[in-house]
């Protein structure tokens, strides 16, 4: 009966009275906690989320940072760039989670076998896939731009988790301690991360996560990288053009963990060597999965931790 | 033809020609760049020090990287021409039939196994272009591809594409980002150490040694292979020799700059086109044809998405593809 509607599922409207159909399945006892319905703004229209749920499947780096950050532990994430597990910051907080797909394509039936309540997916998420998952479960889809301020899809996330009270509380804590870290640089010192490979860098724009904390503690970015608005970072930058990323501070992010070779590496190029914050000894090398590919408070503390070991005095 | 009586002049002429590009694209290479150094002050920077940022760029990155593409320019030039004449095939081409993709393939495993040392990247792009070669002489030998130009292009694309295919596999699951994995696939003279220009000159010097006694036995070759035996010729072991020589020239430079493909197809064309088909007079002056191209194209890399710059193999993809077309397009198609 219900079959042409599942094979057309056209517009929102239609998703959503599916999931109706599967919320009235739902056995009684569940159906108590699910009182309070309320209604999520998504980049597919309005999405209607009930009670706080618990099986809860996140298809972003950002989605499961903010879950984690607010006491739900998903059961089911995608994979971090270049890798098969999640990004090594968030190791320690997910316990057992089940891959379910990369950053680019989601696998649907193991979506499906994990029976989610709750999926939140990420800002560029295709519509014949939002079509699809929206089937499973509610499925949240910001529509933020990844040069928004990040707290904009992080506070969306929690809406739709019931756990805004949560992740308040965690926005307070970062807030604290980026004035306190702020009071503890000296201001107007230019900071600019950058990826680096053997023909030249890649120089991160500063509108991303970890441009917006390192802007919010008073560093400046170097003007290449202000520029940088529509794209998340540049192309590989001719090293002759090395000087438009030099600065004072150099954040080296590596998406694998042999930082240290990078960096070596990286000395071994003149042009590379000849970079102010270079001479001055000022470079980190930083864990790229978290400074190019994290978003959320968990990764923001992380990145404060870095910022403070060496930057901080 | 012209008129063999034309012919020394034709000869004299097109060396004049090329040895003027040679000078104009090392020029074009040292004073035009991505940066903000103009050609002036470039130019300036080539006989006085006093302006550091232009001394620096000119003489610590254009330079090596003109001196490599020279060089790389060389190795693939003459390599296109003894794999044309080895093989009697006017599209035959190290990147085409996966010779680079064997190289490069070798390397990108050497790495994935924990190499890390350039010189022993040297010896394994060497092995894996040999043994790219030898899958050419082996195609060759099949009944109606050695004949047929265009199949054997055929199967050397889908030889190299599943080598690009495996070694892209491999430089995936090794966790290393797109920009470095690029660079083994498609190729580049930005970035390389300083010393790449210097550890592979010997390579590139003994490739050109190798070739020397090559060069008639080829020429005999060209008229058939009876007539190439009935003139004292070995073709077998004629082909063998010149197909190790293309080893390692097609090696060094892949070892060196990574795949760059279509060169060993664009300088054989040109050099036919000003000499003839002679392999006596295009060998030789491949060497200068394949410097020029190599490092005009270097050049347009630079310009085209200032303030970054394109690999290198995309653009001579740009001049190649179109040449391969017009080869396969022409009216017949010249016997070599």
């Amino acid at each position: 009966m219900a079959l042409a509607t599942f094979n057309f599922p056209r517009t929102w409207l239609r998703a959503f009275m599916l999931f109706t159909s599967v919320v009235a399945s739902v056995p009684s006892a569940s159906w108590a906690q699910t009182a309070e319905a309320r209604a999520v703004e998504t980049a597919f229209g309005t999405v209607t989320v009930t009670g706080t749920p618990s099986r809860v499947v996140v298809l972003s780096e950002n989605a499961l940072d903010t879950a984690l950050s607010a006491g739900v532990k998903p059961l089911g994430t995608v994979s971090t760039r270049g890798s098969t597990g999640v990004s090594r910051y968030v190791q320690d907080k997910v316990g057992t989670i089940a891959i379910v797909g990369t950053a680019r394509e989601t696998n649907l039936e193991s979506v499906f076998k994990l029976q989610p309540d709750l999926i939140l997916a990420a800002p560029d998420l295709p519509k014949a896939q939002y079509e699809k998952l929206s089937l499973l479960a509610p499925t949240i889809v910001p529509s933020t731009a990844v040069t928004d301020d990040w707290r904009k899809s992080v506070s969306l996330y929690a809406e739709a988790l019931g756990r805004q009270e949560e992740i308040k509380a965690s926005y307070q804590q970062l807030d604290q301690r980026i004035a306190a870290l702020k009071a503890r640089i000296a201001p107007g010192q230019v900071a600019s991360v950058l990826r680096w490979n053997p023909q030249g860098p890649i120089l991160m724009s500063s509108h991303l996560f970890a441009g917006q904390l390192l802007q919010q503690l008073g560093f400046k970015s170097p003007a290449l990288a202000e520029s940088l608005t529509q794209r998340p970072h540049s192309d590989i930058l001719s090293l002759e053009n090395l000087h438009q990323a030099d600065g004072d501070w150099l954040f080296l992010a590596t998406l694998n963990p042999e930082g240290e070779q990078a960096l070596a590496q990286a000395r071994n190029q003149p042009a590379f060597a000849r970079l102010n914050a270079v001479k001055n000894n000022k470079v980190i090398t930083v864990d790229g999965q978290l400074w190019s590919s994290g978003a959320g408070p968990l990764a923001a503390q992380k990145i404060l931790d870095d910022v403070e070991k060496v930057v901080a005095h | 033809m012209s008129s063999s009586a034309s012919r020394p002049q034709v000869v004299k002429r097109s060396w004049l020609i090329c040895l003027t590009l040679v000078v104009l694209s090392v020029l074009a290479s040292l004073l035009i760049g991505a940066g903000d150094v103009s050609p002036g002050r470039s130019a300036q920077a080539l006989w006085s020090g006093a302006d550091s940022e232009a001394r620096f760029i000119v003489m610590e990155l254009r330079w090596p990287r003109t001196l490599l593409g020279a060089m790389v320019g060389m190795a693939l030039g003459a390599a296109g021409v003894i794999l044309q004449s080895a093989t009697r095939n006017p599209l035959a081409e190290p990147g085409l039939l996966g010779v680079s993709a064997g190289a490069s393939f070798a390397v990108v495993l050497a790495i994935s196994l924990g190499s890390s040392a350039a010189t022993l990247n040297l010896g394994v792009a060497v092995a894996g272009a040999l043994a790219g070669c030898f899958l050419v002489l082996l195609v060759t030998q099949l009944r109606g591809i050695g004949s047929d130009p265009v199949r054997l292009i055929l199967v050397g694309a889908a030889f190299t594409s599943m080598l690009m295919a495996i070694s892209t596999l491999i430089l995936l699951s090794d966790q290393r980002s797109a920009d470095e994995m690029r660079f083994w696939v498609i190729g580049a003279l930005a970035g390389r150490p300083t010393e790449t220009a210097y550890s592979s000159a010997p390579g590139v010097l003994l490739g050109l040694l190798l070739m020397l006694p090559l060069i008639r036995p080829l020429a005999a070759l060209a008229l058939g292979e009876r007539v190439a035996t009935g003139l004292g010729h070995h073709p077998q072991l004629t082909r063998m020799s010149a197909l190790v020589c293309v080893a390692i020239l097609v090696g060094t430079a892949t070892a060196a700059a990574g795949p760059i493909a279509f060169v060993g197809l664009i300088v054989p064309f040109v050099a036919r086109r000003l000499v003839g088909p002679d392999i006596r007079r295009t060998l030789w002056l491949s060497l200068l044809i394949g410097p020029i191209i190599i490092l005009f194209a270097d050049t347009i890399s630079r310009l085209v998405v200032k303030p970054y710059e394109l690999p290198i193999g995309v653009v001579t993809a740009f001049i190649g593809a179109p040449i391969l077309i017009a080869v396969v397009r022409g009216h017949r198609l010249p016997t070599l």
